[in-house]
């Protein structure tokens, strides 16, 4: 207690107490001297009778906190007792503070979580992924993030920027057990790369640099979801062998279930020191090793890219022979960036958004204790006149906001704390790291947490100064007593005029219409998405990928491959309820792969590429893409691996224009680096389909060229079928006949068409527009509040002026229309505004909005004319209440 | 129940008025307080430091009291306690309710026997 006291009782205040209690006794000892007492004896006598100084300065001490105490109890109960009186007052300002805190509380936890406490990792803020661009492609912006061996240990050799480099590589580990053969993903790590993350093992222990050497006994660690989905957390398993992929492997650790590194499901010890990559390493001279490295402490990101940079362009020097585009820059983006990416930048903007609405919400509540202030300047100005002082009064209307605040905090975290539930449900999660960019990560847990809720309590005590502090001011303000003999009703006082009433009213609306502008074009964009053109009929469609292993399994070579293929083909055509079915290598609209070009007989100005997919002659027929020219591919293109290609319109656009494509011959060199492919192959074209989507749903299809699947093996190649029945309810028995075929084969992704898309391309815009879309909801009943509370106070000052009116013979009709424009008037300034501040808040959504212009007409047209309906209806009760008045009864109301 | 102990019950509710009523006529400082109540009462009333400093604090953290550091006519410099206007409407109203109360008893000392 005695630094609460300490608080009440300041060094000043105490230097005061003690002269003043030493002025006494020396006046005291004087008297005694006067009256005779020799100077010592008067000493003694006066400290006698003083009766310990120190207790004296004790009990005043005390005294003080007493009163301060008291004080601040009677205001709460008087607080309290004014609230409870005017209730329903109350319980609309709590409710329209819970809102605002509410929903801003949300936000914020989302906005903590996902972009500053994301992944459970040792200093994850200086963990960074490196990617080379290629530089002589200028639209493209991501590069490859793979790199060969020889290139991870000149890096990890040569750097002077990195503490720590962790490299890995995913694989599919055909596990056989009881149920069949599962996929699932796996990844070698180098063996530095559990103490890279630093999170400690649920179970067992982690990969350890002896686990890498040669001959060492082959291990492996599990991950929280799997050890739980196939193995019902059971820890008996620690300790025990499997077979992966062939081979057995001991596992010795389980992760936690808050990890997710590597992306992968289970873990393999990686040594890539010189020499071990042979015998650990299960690819033969692979680019495939993602690295991921921890800055040094002060090192940016720029040093850090020009230090690797060097490396790499002295080995390109070095090595003519290794695969380097002609200009290349190295690329260094921290991992969080990698992983949440543009994904941050909407978080950012639905923060803003809510801010508003907390500033609406508080707009509101100030805007109700304005108006109870000015109801209730008589009972303040008698306050005064009884001798309460300008700061008790403050005070005691400081209290009255903070009781509101804090009942709303309250509210306003049981809000949260649903409304985040409901959140996180449409949260587009991350799965797999190429497919799902800007996402948030698996391993990020959204939830209330201290940091989140010290912000829920900042914001209250916030919205009570802002609500309280303008309002406690303004009552005090001006010649307090003159006050006491103006009627509580009457039309004199300067804030009747109510400028600043006002000014919260056509903020609040111009907040709203910024808040409906961006919902609106994020729901018109959406649409947009959800009706775009695919060029081909996603209705009915399976897809399902298969996976035949690790590069070294039985499929290996092409023409395995290809009959395994066949044969799983044609039994899936077979079943009841396949209409028809077709092998590819991608899942449209997402398109094939992507290869740099050659023409025969042209000399490319730039780079050309093209996408392409490996299919069967079923493919055109499958999407019910339409031939425009020459031929689709037959059976006998398929069954004696023709060199010959189809092509869409895209691809005559942009590399034949009016030319004939016919007969052209096209060389594809990415096929030169892949085993078991026609090296140094020309493709003649035979036909030309019509465009479908193929990078994007709302990009025009890319050039792409349909070669028959026989020419290679490579690639795990996927089956898309048209069904009669709902796709999904064919996904068992087209699972048995692949494993009827080959029974170490698995479907490693599946279900219908319709869902992938939804999945890969929705999910993010959904949560954008159901997000604004509640906060705009929000703000929209805020607004409603705030007109209403405003207009109803403003008839109730009026209510004598009306009451002339209508006894001079004004009409029912004329009253309503005189409200209705106070309050109209008001709107339509907002709604300028807001229309206007609506252009700034759509060039921040411009990144986020496709398909739709960023200033559209219709969405602003339509934001207004919603605006002002509500509006309308928030007028129209006070002014319809104004109707009713009693000229009679008004008057003697007075 | 010893004398002083009796005077001290005595003093703790009405302390505050007279106080009051001392400070009324103008400014004073704690000791002249101290010594006018006991001047006044004839010796009755030798408030305690211990109760009259911290009344004053109290009296002033209600607003009823003012205080200023002033130089007294010795040259020393003092805190002077002055009645406030709320000050002044606290005295009249706790003279009032002395007032009824004192008539009551005495009425009460007078008709009971």
């Amino acid at each position: 207690m005695l630094w609460l006291r300490r608080l009440f009782h300041g060094r000043v205040a105490e230097q005061r107490l003690d002269a003043e209690l030493r002025f006494h006794l020396e006046q005291r000892i004087r008297d005694y001297v006067a009256s005779g007492l020799s100077p010592d004896e008067a000493r003694r006598q006066a400290n006698l009778t003083f009766g310990g100084f120190e207790q004296v300065k004790q009990d005043c001490r005390e005294a003080h906190f007493e009163t301060q105490i008291e004080d601040l109890l009677r205001d709460f109960r008087y607080a309290l007792r004014s609230l409870v009186k005017d209730h329903r007052f109350a319980l609309v300002a709590v409710f329209a503070l819970a809102l605002g805190i509410g929903a801003s509380t949300v936000m914020f936890s989302v906005l903590y979580n996902v972009v500053l406490h994301p992944f459970p990792y040792r200093d994850f803020q200086r963990a960074v992924v490196m990617n080379l661009l290629d530089l002589t492609v200028p639209s493209n912006d991501s590069g490859r993030y793979h790199f060969t061996i020889p290139e991870f240990l000149a890096i990890r050799d040569q750097n002077h920027v990195f503490e720590d480099i962790v490299g890995n590589y995913q694989l599919d580990v055909l596990y056989r057990g009881e149920k069949g053969t599962r996929r699932f993903l796996g990844g070698y790590v180098t063996t530095n790369g559990f103490e890279f993350l630093g999170v400690p093992p649920l179970l067992g222990r982690y990969l350890a640099p002896s686990d890498g050497k040669p001959g060492a006994p082959a291990v492996f660690m599990m991950n929280y979801q799997l050890w739980h989905s196939e193995f019902q957390g059971d820890p008996a398993i620690l300790g025990k062998t499997f077979f992966l992929n062939g081979k057995p492997r001991t596992l010795v650790g389980i992760m936690p279930e808050r990890f997710n590194g590597y992306g992968s499901s289970l873990w393999f010890p990686l040594d890539l020191s010189p020499g071990a990559e042979g015998t650990v390493f299960p690819v033969k001279d692979p680019d495939v090793i993602w690295m991921c490295a921890r800055l040094k402490r002060g090192v940016s990101l720029e040093t850090a890219a020009a230090d690797v940079d060097a490396i790499l362009h002295r080995r390109a020097g070095a090595n003519p022979g290794e695969l380097y585009p002609k200009q290349f820059k190295l690329n260094v983006r921290t991992l969080l960036d990698f992983v949440v990416g543009d994904f941050s930048g909407i978080l950012y903007v639905l923060l803003a958004a809510v801010f508003m609405l907390l500033l609406i919400a508080c707009g509101n509540v100030a805007n109700l204790l304005l108006a109870r202030a000015t109801v209730r300047e008589r009972e303040i100005a008698v306050r005064a006149a009884m001798g309460a002082s300008r700061r008790r009064l403050i005070r005691q209307l400081l209290v009255e906001s903070l009781m509101l605040a804090g009942a709303a905090c309250f509210a306003g975290c049981l809000l949260a704390y649903f409304g985040l539930k409901g959140l996180v449900a449409i949260i587009p999660r991350g799965q797999s790291a190429d497919l799902f960019h800007g996402r948030i990560p698996e391993e990020t847990v959204i939830h209330l947490n201290p940091a989140v809720l010290l912000f829920a309590l900042a914001i209250a005590a916030l919205t009570t100064v802002v609500c309280g502090l303008a309002p406690a001011l303004h009552a005090v303000r001006g010649n307090l007593p003159l006050r006491m003999f103006g009627s509580g009703k009457g039309a004199c006082s300067t804030f009747r005029h109510g400028k600043l009433r006002n000014g919260l009213v056509i903020a609040e609306v111009a907040l709203s219409i910024v808040l409906l502008t961006g919902t609106g074009l994020l729901i018109r964009s959406f649409f947009a998405l959800t009706h775009a053109e695919l060029g081909f009929n996603p209705a009915r469609m399976l897809y399902v990928w298969v996976s035949t292993g690790e590069h070294g399994s039985a499929h290996g070579t092409s023409i395995n491959k290809t009959r395994f293929d066949e044969q799983v083909l044609e039994r899936v055509k077979g079943l009841p309820g396949v209409v028809n079915a077709t092998l590819a290598l991608s899942t449209p609209p997402l398109g094939g792969w992507g290869s740099d070009i050659i023409i025969a007989g042209k000399t490319p100005p730039e780079h050309w590429e093209t996408a392409f997919d490996l299919c069967s002659e079923s493919y055109f027929q499958t999407l019910g893409v339409r031939l425009l020219r020459g031929r689709l591919l037959s059976k006998a293109d398929i069954d004696s691996a023709q060199q010959v290609a189809v092509i869409n319109q895209a691809f005559v656009r942009a590399y034949f224009g009016t030319e004939n494509p016919l007969g052209q011959k096209i060389k594809f060199k990415v096929f030169d680096e892949i085993p078991e492919t026609p090296h140094d192959a020309y493709f003649d074209v035979v036909g030309v389909v019509s465009d479908f989507k193929n990078r994007d749903l709302m990009e025009p299809a890319v050039p792409e060229a349909f070669l028959p699947h026989s020419i290679s093996g490579f690639g795990d190649r996927s089956i898309l079928a048209t069904t009669t029945v709902e796709p999904k309810s064919l996904l068992a028995s087209v699972q048995r006949e692949i494993w009827a075929v080959d029974p170490s084969a698995a479907i490693t992704r599946s279900g219908s068409i319709q869902d992938f898309v939804a999945e890969f391309a929705y999910t993010k815009p959904q949560f954008n527009v159901i997000a604004t879309g509640a906060f705009a909801a929000i703000g929209l009943v805020l607004v409603l509040v705030g007109i209403f509370s405003v207009m109803a106070y403003t008839v109730a000052l009026q209510t004598q002026q009306i009451g002339i009116r209508m006894a001079l013979g004004a009409q029912q009709r004329d009253v309503l229309a005189m409200v209705l424009w106070q309050g109209l008037r008001l709107v339509s300034v907002g709604i300028l505004i807001g229309v206007l501040a609506s252009g700034g808040f759509a060039y921040l959504l411009a990144s986020q909005i496709r398909g739709v212009s960023a200033i559209d007409p219709v969405t602003f047209f339509a934001v207004a004319a919603v605006s002002l309906a509500t509006s309308v209806i928030a007028c129209f009760f006070p002014a319809r209440r104004a109707t009713r008045c009693n000229p009679l009864l008004a008057l003697r109301y007075e | 129940m010893g004398m002083e102990q009796e005077k001290a019950e005595v003093l703790k509710g009405t302390l505050d008025m007279l106080i009051l009523k001392v400070v009324a006529i103008g400014p004073l400082h704690g000791y002249a307080i101290s010594q006018r109540l006991q001047q006044i009462s004839k010796d009755f009333f030798q408030v305690p430091e211990g109760s009259l400093y911290p009344a004053l604090h109290r009296l002033e953290d209600r607003g009823w009291l003012q205080a200023k550091w002033q130089e007294t006519e010795t040259g020393r410099d003092a805190k002077f306690y002055s009645l406030t206007r709320a000050g002044r409407k606290q005295l009249s109203i706790e003279m009032q309710n002395w007032q009824r109360l004192s008539e009551a008893v005495a009425l009460i000392l007078k008709t009971a026997e």
